[in-house]
């Protein structure tokens, strides 16, 4: 019915882009409701908001949002400031901390459970109890157990990736297929190489899909982690540094503009992270692309 | 009669009344040395009481008896395969080893017998029971013995069975051993790097028992346990806006998926401006939602709101678009209207992948609301650790954690439970692929 058009002028991104705009002009339109709604050809409108009991003089939610345009005139105020790159650097640097942390002692940890029936039984219940537990209301005591708020909000965003990838790790192990084990062994494989050349490589594809969900859940931790370490307490001052911390600094600084570029620097940074490590995947695990 | 049904395993308890109706049921036949009263995989319609002599009973390997032999005398019962659900036939072999006086009592007879006052057919039923596990070392046999069938209990009686049999089963694996192995090495490292060793970090930490005191404490130090109204307010406040932000997370994302996978338009539309508002971590949206909304209150319920809704509209989504091209087709085929192929096939065909979607919202509504809590916001589980922390009162820290998991555990497995439920077909469609 509808040709597949492989062009970059398909009707999909056009209709996309058409809707992307769409969606700032209403911003736009919403947020200057400050300055429009006032005048006196609005009086209707003002009036049927004050009977659904709206008095103030711009559209609800909405209205308080700072527009597109400011927000990209707050940008390129900070963006040639070597803070606003620095909180980058802080960020990033953090997640990836706490991530490879996650990886080092996750995979292992996860393959360990998927292998060994003992481990298993010791491990998981406890594993499965903690786990419900979200990773920030570890904050405070991560806070209070390590010596440096860095390490704090490392470890924090180390559980937010840490619970995911186990989980996946083990999951995926547990999804091969018996009957390459059993192969394996009535060939006479030893117990080593059904570690690595069976459940290593079939673990391969849950493990990058783990990671990337990891890596998601790692940037709102850490966004978290930094609004209510340095955020909330006196101890982060500008050294506290982050995407999070530059949301909050700007929120209580109100300037209103900024809060909406550290959302939007901290969206790509989240989606820059997610893609680099989706892409990884796959290049890992070639033989899935061929279905 | 009566007093040899009175000294049998399970008559022993049965009131004078009842057993003088069941020794009605009863025959009396004698047997000379060497006859074979039954053979197994003969039909088993009768069960046998012995009023003298001597029987070998041998069971067949099949079962996996511990003592496949036994000799047995007066006052036993044998013959109780014909009180088993699946098998109408004989397990064992009996001989006479001694002429016998034996009790022969139809088992179809004793059950509707038994039937027409449930209580003691109970009793009489769980004796058997016993008397097979315990006298005939056959244990695996009990879950298989027919139930007495009442009105309404019949189905728990059986249930009942089957979860002691299922407990039994699990008390005998090493799991249950292991898990508690585990616990015990992490309470226990927990307990002595606090308190008895004190390593260093941890010893600031709140220790195991510190923690377990102030908790059942009637009069907490730090004021907060389960004796204490603030506690359950503190919980319930949680609760009460995770419902809140999922049942409108799931009102409106379960029908936005259902579109965006359905219409391609639509979807083209819509999901772009979707895909760029969702890698915006949810508490980059804290300060946004306050300003947005006057009151805290709506501020922290939106925020959880928000990453429920993205859960499940994407979940939604991928649920319509997993569906088989070739159901939508043939419905088409066969003349069904747009309407009718959405609602008899998109919505049940996306159900699954809905319920995994309405799973890890409420998780991430959990994991959103603590956050939002811990910024903004009066009571709530969140609140209650960050302000425990800003206040020194350390053990409270780990109670509100505690509390989070439990809480956030028990909502999660509501839904789960809640969706296995309504799917059971597909349930039973794993359960038939072997799954």
């Amino acid at each position: 019915m509808i040709p597949v058009r492989k062009s970059l002028i398909s009707t999909a991104v056009c209709r996309g882009i058409f809707s992307i705009l769409l969606f700032l002009l209403l911003w736009e339109f919403g947020s200057r409701s400050r300055h429009w709604l006032v005048l006196d050809e609005f009086e209707w409108l003002r009036h049927l908001l004050a009977m659904a009991g709206w008095e103030k003089k711009y559209l609800p939610w909405i209205g308080p949002i700072p527009a597109p345009s400011e927000v990209l005139k707050a940008w390129g105020g900070v963006i040639g400031d070597i803070g606003y790159w620095h909180s980058w650097y802080k960020s990033f640097s953090r997640v990836i901390g706490g991530f490879i942390a996650a990886m080092i002692i996750g995979i292992p940890f996860g393959l360990l459970l998927a292998v060994s029936r003992t481990a298993f039984g010791i491990g998981f219940p406890v594993f499965e109890v903690l786990r419900p537990i979200p990773p920030l209301a570890w904050v405070p005591a991560s806070i209070i157990f390590w010596p440096t708020q860095e390490m704090s909000i490392v470890f924090v965003t180390f559980l937010g990736a840490f619970y995911t990838i186990v989980i996946n790790v083990v999951g995926g192990a547990r999804s091969i297929d018996l009957r390459y084990f059993q192969a394996a062994q009535s060939m006479g494989s030893s117990s080593w190489d059904i570690f690595r050349r069976i459940i290593l490589p079939g673990t391969l594809p849950s493990i990058a899909v783990g990671s990337a969900v990891g890596m998601g859940i790692t940037w709102e931790v850490v966004v978290a982690a930094e609004m209510i370490s340095g955020g909330g307490s006196q101890v982060g001052g500008t050294s506290g540094g982050g995407l999070g911390f530059f949301i909050w600094n700007s929120y209580v600084g109100g300037s209103y503009e900024q809060i909406v570029v550290g959302m939007i620097s901290i969206g790509i940074a989240g989606f820059i992270s997610s893609e680099l490590l989706r892409t990884l995947g796959k290049y890992s695990t070639p033989w899935l692309r061929l279905r | 009669m009566l007093d040899i049904l009175k000294k049998t395993m399970p008559f022993q308890v049965v009131s004078e009344a009842m057993l003088s109706r069941i020794a009605e049921l009863g025959q009396r036949v004698s047997y000379d040395k060497g006859a074979v009263i039954y053979d197994a995989g003969d039909g088993a319609g009768d069960v046998y009481i012995i009023v003298s002599g001597k029987i070998e009973h041998t069971l067949e390997p099949g079962v996996n008896a511990r003592r496949p032999v036994q000799l047995l005398a007066a006052g036993d019962v044998f013959g109780w395969a014909a009180l088993l659900e699946k098998f109408p036939h004989r397990l064992a072999k009996a001989v006479v080893t001694e002429p016998a006086e034996i009790i022969r009592i139809n088992g179809d007879d004793l059950l509707r017998l038994l039937e027409s006052d449930p209580d003691s057919g109970d009793v009489v039923m769980s004796r058997f029971a016993t008397m097979i596990t315990r006298d005939f070392t056959v244990p695996d046999l009990i879950a298989q013995m027919r139930a007495v069938h009442r009105k309404t209990h019949s189905q728990d009686i059986q249930g009942m069975n089957l979860t002691m049999y299922r407990m039994s089963l699990w008390l005998k694996s090493p799991r249950p051993y292991l898990m508690l192995i585990g616990f015990a090495l992490f309470l226990g490292f927990w307990y002595l790097a606090v308190e008895v060793w004190k390593l260093p970090r941890f010893s600031q930490m709140p220790g195991l028992t510190v923690v377990i005191k102030e908790w059942l404490n009637p009069n907490p130090v730090y004021g907060l346990s389960i004796y204490t109204g603030e506690y359950y307010q503190h919980i319930w406040s949680s609760i009460w806006r995770v419902t809140q932000a999922f049942v409108l997370a799931t009102l409106l994302g379960v029908p936005l998926g259902l579109f965006l996978g359905w219409s391609r338009k639509f979807k083209e539309f819509v999901f772009p401006v979707f895909e760029t508002l969702r890698p915006i971590p949810i508490l980059a949206w804290v300060p946004l939602a306050i300003v947005m909304f006057i009151a805290t209150e709506s501020a922290v319920i939106f925020l959880t709101f928000l990453a429920s809704f993205f859960a499940t509209a994407l979940n939604t989504m991928l649920g319509v678009e997993s569906i088989e091209e070739s159901y939508v087709r043939a419905a088409y085929c066969l003349g069904a209207k747009r309407r009718q192929v959405f609602i008899h096939i998109i919505i049940p065909g996306a159900l699954p992948f809905i319920f995994t979607g309405l799973q890890i919202s409420i998780g991430v509504s959990w994991f959103s609301l603590v956050a939002a809590e811990m910024v903004s916001g009066q009571f709530g589980l969140g609140y209650v650790i960050n302000t425990s922390y800003t206040m020194v009162r350390y053990p409270t820290i780990v109670i509100g954690m505690i509390t989070l998991g439990i809480v956030g555990y028990v909502t999660s497995a509501a839904v789960r439970i809640l969706g296995d439920y309504m799917m059971q077909w597909r349930v039973r469609e794993l359960a038939l692929g072997g799954q």
